[in-house]
């Protein structure tokens, strides 16, 4: 596949990685704007309540006080919400969490905006609070909005009763996930400023130009023409700033527009943790029917998630989880409820994964729960269930071309000597060692349920120097966006990549291409890309034609060059993209792409879930201090199956980094909550793997290509992250030899696991 | 950033990236605020502000500091390096070079940090082995990369080390 391409699979340095190593990228914390003023947050600190009384006598006597604005002054409406319209802007009444924003305190400096914010005196009514989902659930009155439950999805499919009736076996289990925070290391801010010709511009660090632009002007009551959004530079989002960047940045576009000056708004770390969205805690059960060959016949499965106080992207994490409850594996009657419940924490939203990891964990325990039970190896038990070219998923879509599930099965274990390793229960004194195997599925975009804004554009511009100016609708997040588009535009263009300089992201020049998520960059951006080359390359190749003194057809392009294929003269690119100009040709194409529609049925959820699948398989070895609990991952090997890899580098570091945020999550990623106060509210309670925590990783690539993907390519940002918890999880219940139900997987849970096992502790 | 109703003022004198500053500055300036935002000086960033994340690092007298922890007057008559200071005159060191080569730097909220930590490390150690690359980088926080590339950009400077 790769072998005619010239910067496709090729290791690709990152474009934009200078300036961050010598200090020079402005993030929007370091950009500074004429007359500027700040806000903060004015936000609610009882979990669930009734706003009786604001009083802003003191906060008015801090020196450098500008304004506290309320509610009743938002000119257009008072609603946030993404998907469900349940949140507003500022809350009026009602507050339903502890950083519930009720009020925005502008000030001439940061330090006065934060000391306003917190002098701002209010006095609630407070109702009894519900925190767990089981809390949630049995409420019959003083619901959090007009009910407790944020939405819901299913699957049914065959007759999972005659199923289980005919199984030899039935497994079942209940387990559960914790949240996790993203902590992206650039905290969430905005500035917005007013231009002279009434447009209001909101620059930001966020993943999702489109939503912002669309909460801005919805609350300011404006045509989306009076917004432009901007991304700065962003120091990490991994879905966090998905949901959240509309709120702060229309919080200071109204702020801006009602005092007329630039305004910026950056968290304090403890308030990010917890104002902010984080993955969604899960409670799960699972039944499963297989017959004594291992055969998977038949599933039931319940899960349940803490959506918190606010919807926000509730409904599409439910429907993830709920598409890929049973990840790779084919089962042919099953059912599956899924439930999100409101509570009053912090709003759940986008994190890495979105609803995977969760599900991933329930499947991978159970497939090593069956394989126990059948006293079968638990890689055969994988292969024989897994889903391959012509098998139906769980929704009966047959899946047609990239199916390389079973490979990535394969290849984990190839890299890992997983056979020769067989290390159960292997102890050295106080250490325990285990290894453990997970496969996952990854819908990649936004599937049936996101289908009507799963279109992605671009705009690809020849300068008359011979440079190369594109735009695009997706954002650069850390990710490495920027650079893989600059290495397909300079493949498409078959031009030196040096002559491409990628943009980021402005609603002004491209049309809204949806949210920058589900893994969806490279194949929106690369196939939009192609459209847009398909029309740039006749246009090259005529005025190559004419430059050369051949017909049209015979022009070659390529390595920065036209070429006439019958002499082998050549035109270079830069003098080919002058005469296109003195030739008033046209040098500038937009490209657009959309995933192909998907039929689906949302009552049955049968049908087409997402247009194709990334698939992956990790392998993980722990060794675990009996005396401690501490668990150390000592390797992961990681087989991705994304399609063609477009950057092998960047393909590495998404799966190293992503394997680090998993353990974090696995092992020490634990928020604990007072009340509804974060009590993790920062790193020194917060634990996210250091360098002396993340595991080494060795990464393979199984290319299956898929012909809908640019090049062959598919996601696997989020992929990155879904096996690893629930590899290193099935590792400590090797070590230990007792079975896990929970992440995460802390020291005291560790100590406690060990104590079940004692007495069993002789057991061969 | 501290808010006082009524600051007490210092005149610092100290020298930044080569450049000696005067500057009449509020007691409790961190050293980070008056780096950020007296000086303009952005490289160093705030994540925790509570010294556990690494972002903030600069030199101090040759030494690295989490500038979040430091009061401003502290560093009366010193003299600090920041991450502006590591390329002066647009040349990368052997180890920016390296972050590049091997992939070390994504979101890059943290690079500044860990380049500096990084470039304390290959002073005092001209070959670290791996081992003491995560030992020494243990206290700068990386949420993107998982830190292998990092570790990897570390080793690949040491070995241009070599070739000198
Ligand atoms: S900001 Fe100084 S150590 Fe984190
Ligand atoms: S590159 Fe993003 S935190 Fe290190």
């Amino acid at each position: 596949m790769t072998s005619t391409t010239q910067y496709i699979g090729k290791p690709f340095k990152n474009v934009d990685a200078e300036d961050k190593l010598t200090g020079a990228t402005k993030y929007i914390t370091d950009m500074r704007f004429d007359n500027m003023a700040w806000a903060y947050p004015i936000f609610s600190t009882v979990p669930f309540g009734a706003v009786r009384q604001i009083d802003l006598k003191a906060a008015r006597s801090v020196p450098g006080y500008i304004d506290v604005i309320l509610a009743e002054r938002i000119p257009g409406e008072n609603q946030v919400g993404v998907i469900v319209e349940d949140q507003p802007l500022l809350a009026g009444k009602t507050v339903r969490f502890i950083g519930d924003v009720i009020g925005i305190a502008v000030a001439e400096t940061a330090a006065a905006a934060h000391r306003i914010a917190k002098l701002v005196e209010i006095t609630y009514t407070e109702y009894e609070p519900y925190f767990s989902i089981a809390e949630s659930e049995s409420a019959t009155s003083q619901f959090i909005h007009e009910t407790n439950i944020a939405c819901s999805h299913r699957i049914l499919k065959g007759d999972p009763a005659a199923a289980f009736r005919k199984s030899d076996l039935i497994v079942e289990a209940e387990f559960s996930t914790g949240s996790q925070e993203h902590f992206y290391l650039e905290p969430q801010g905005c500035v917005a400023f007013p231009e002279k010709d009434g447009q209001i511009v909101v620059m930001g660090s966020l993943q999702c130009p489109y939503y912002v632009q669309k909460a801005v002007a919805r609350a300011l009551g404006r045509p989306l023409d009076g917004v432009r959004v901007i991304q700065a530079p962003t120091g990490g989002a991994f879905g966090g700033k998905e949901d959240v960047p509309s709120e702060l940045g229309a919080r200071v576009a109204l702020a801006a527009s009602l005092i007329n000056r630039p305004v910026k708004m950056i968290y304090k770390r403890s308030d990010d943790i917890q104002i902010t969205s984080k993955r969604h805690a899960f409670s799960m059960r699972y039944k499963v029917g297989v017959m004594r060959d291992g055969t998977l016949q038949a599933a039931e499965i319940t899960l349940q998630s803490n959506a918190g106080a606010y919807a926000t992207l509730s409904s599409v994490v439910s429907y993830r989880s709920t598409m890929q409850s049973m990840g790779p594996y084919v089962v042919p009657n099953i059912r599956v409820n899924s439930t999100a419940y409101y509570t009053n924490l912090p709003p759940a939203g986008a994190f890495r994964g979105f609803g995977s990891p969760q599900v991933a964990f329930g499947h991978e325990r159970m497939m090593d729960l069956i394989a126990d039970r059948l006293d079968m190896d638990p890689v055969r038990l994988r292969l024989k269930n897994v889903l391959k070219v012509d098998a139906k998923t769980i929704t009966g879509q047959q899946l047609s071309a990239s199916v390389g599930a079973e490979e990535t099965i394969r290849q984990a274990c190839r890299i890992s000597s997983w056979e020769t390793n067989q290390a159960t229960g292997s102890t050295d004194g106080r250490y325990r060692y285990g290894q453990g195997i997970a496969a996952s599925i990854y819908g990649n975009c936004l599937g049936a349920a996101g289908w009507h804004m799963d279109g992605a554009g671009v705009n690809i511009s020849i300068q008359r120097d011979g440079t190369v100016k594109v735009a695009f609708g997706l954002a650069e997040m850390g990710q490495g966006a920027l650079t893989v588009v600059a290495q397909m535009t300079a493949e498409a263009l078959g031009i030196d990549h040096r002559r491409v300089v990628v943009l980021l992201t402005d609603t002004n020049s491209v049309p809204d291409s949806g949210p920058s998520v589900a893994s969806r960059n490279v194949v929106m951006t690369g196939n939009a890309i192609r459209d847009a080359a398909s029309k740039l390359l006749p246009i090259l190749k005529a005025a190559a034609a004419e430059l050369l003194g051949c017909g049209a057809d015979d022009v070659t392009i390529g390595s920065d060059l036209a070429t006439d294929s019958k002499t082998g003269t050549e035109v270079g690119f830069a003098e080919l993209a002058d005469y296109l100009y003195r030739g008033n040709q046209p040098t500038e194409m937009r490209g657009w792409w959309h995933v192909p529609q998907l039929d689906f049925d949302p009552d049955t959820g049968q049908g087409e879930a997402y247009f194709t699948y990334s698939y992956a398989t990790h392998v993980a070895r722990v060794q675990v201090d009996t005396l401690t609990g501490q668990v150390q991952v000592r390797g992961v090997w990681a087989a991705h199956d994304a399609g063609t890899v477009i950057n092998p580098a960047g393909l590495e570091g998404q799966v190293e980094g992503g394997v680090a945020q998993a353990t974090g999550w696995a092992l020490t990623e634990n928020i604990l909550v007072d009340r509804g106060q974060i009590i993790t509210s920062n790193l020194s309670t917060y634990l996210l793997p250091t360098a002396l925590d993340a595991p080494p990783v060795e990464t393979v690539a199984v290319e299956d290509p898929d012909p809908r993907g640019p090049w062959g390519a598919k996601g696997v940002g989020e992929p990155a992250f879904i096996p690893a918890a629930p590899a290193i999880a099935n590792a400590i219940s090797n070590a230990l030899g007792v079975e896990v139900y929970e992440l995460p997987l802390t020291p005291p849970k560790v100590l406690q696991l060990l104590e079940e096992q004692e007495p069993t502790a002789g057991m061969p | 950033m501290i808010y006082l109703d009524t600051p007490e003022y210092f005149d610092l004198e100290v020298t930044v990236n080569g450049q000696r500053h005067k500057h009449r500055v509020p007691t409790h300036l961190r050293l980070l605020d008056f780096l950020r935002d007296t000086l303009d000086l952005t490289g160093a960033k705030e994540t925790c502000g509570e010294g556990e994340c690494g972002a903030c690092t600069v030199f101090l007298d040759g030494q690295t500091v989490n500038s979040c922890l430091v009061l401003a007057v502290e560093t009366h008559g010193s003299e600090i390096i920041t991450i502006e200071g590591l390329s002066q005159g647009g040349t990368l060191s052997d180890l920016q070079q390296a972050f590049i080569d091997e992939h070390g730097v994504q979101c890059g909220y943290c690079t500044p940090g860990i380049v500096l930590s990084a470039t304390q490390l290959l002073r005092e150690e001209k070959h670290p082995t791996r081992e003491r690359i995560r030992f020494e980088l243990a206290g700068n926080i990386c949420r993107c990369t998982g830190y292998q590339k990092i570790f990897s950009a570390v080793a690949n400077a040491a070995c241009k080390h070599r070739e000198v």
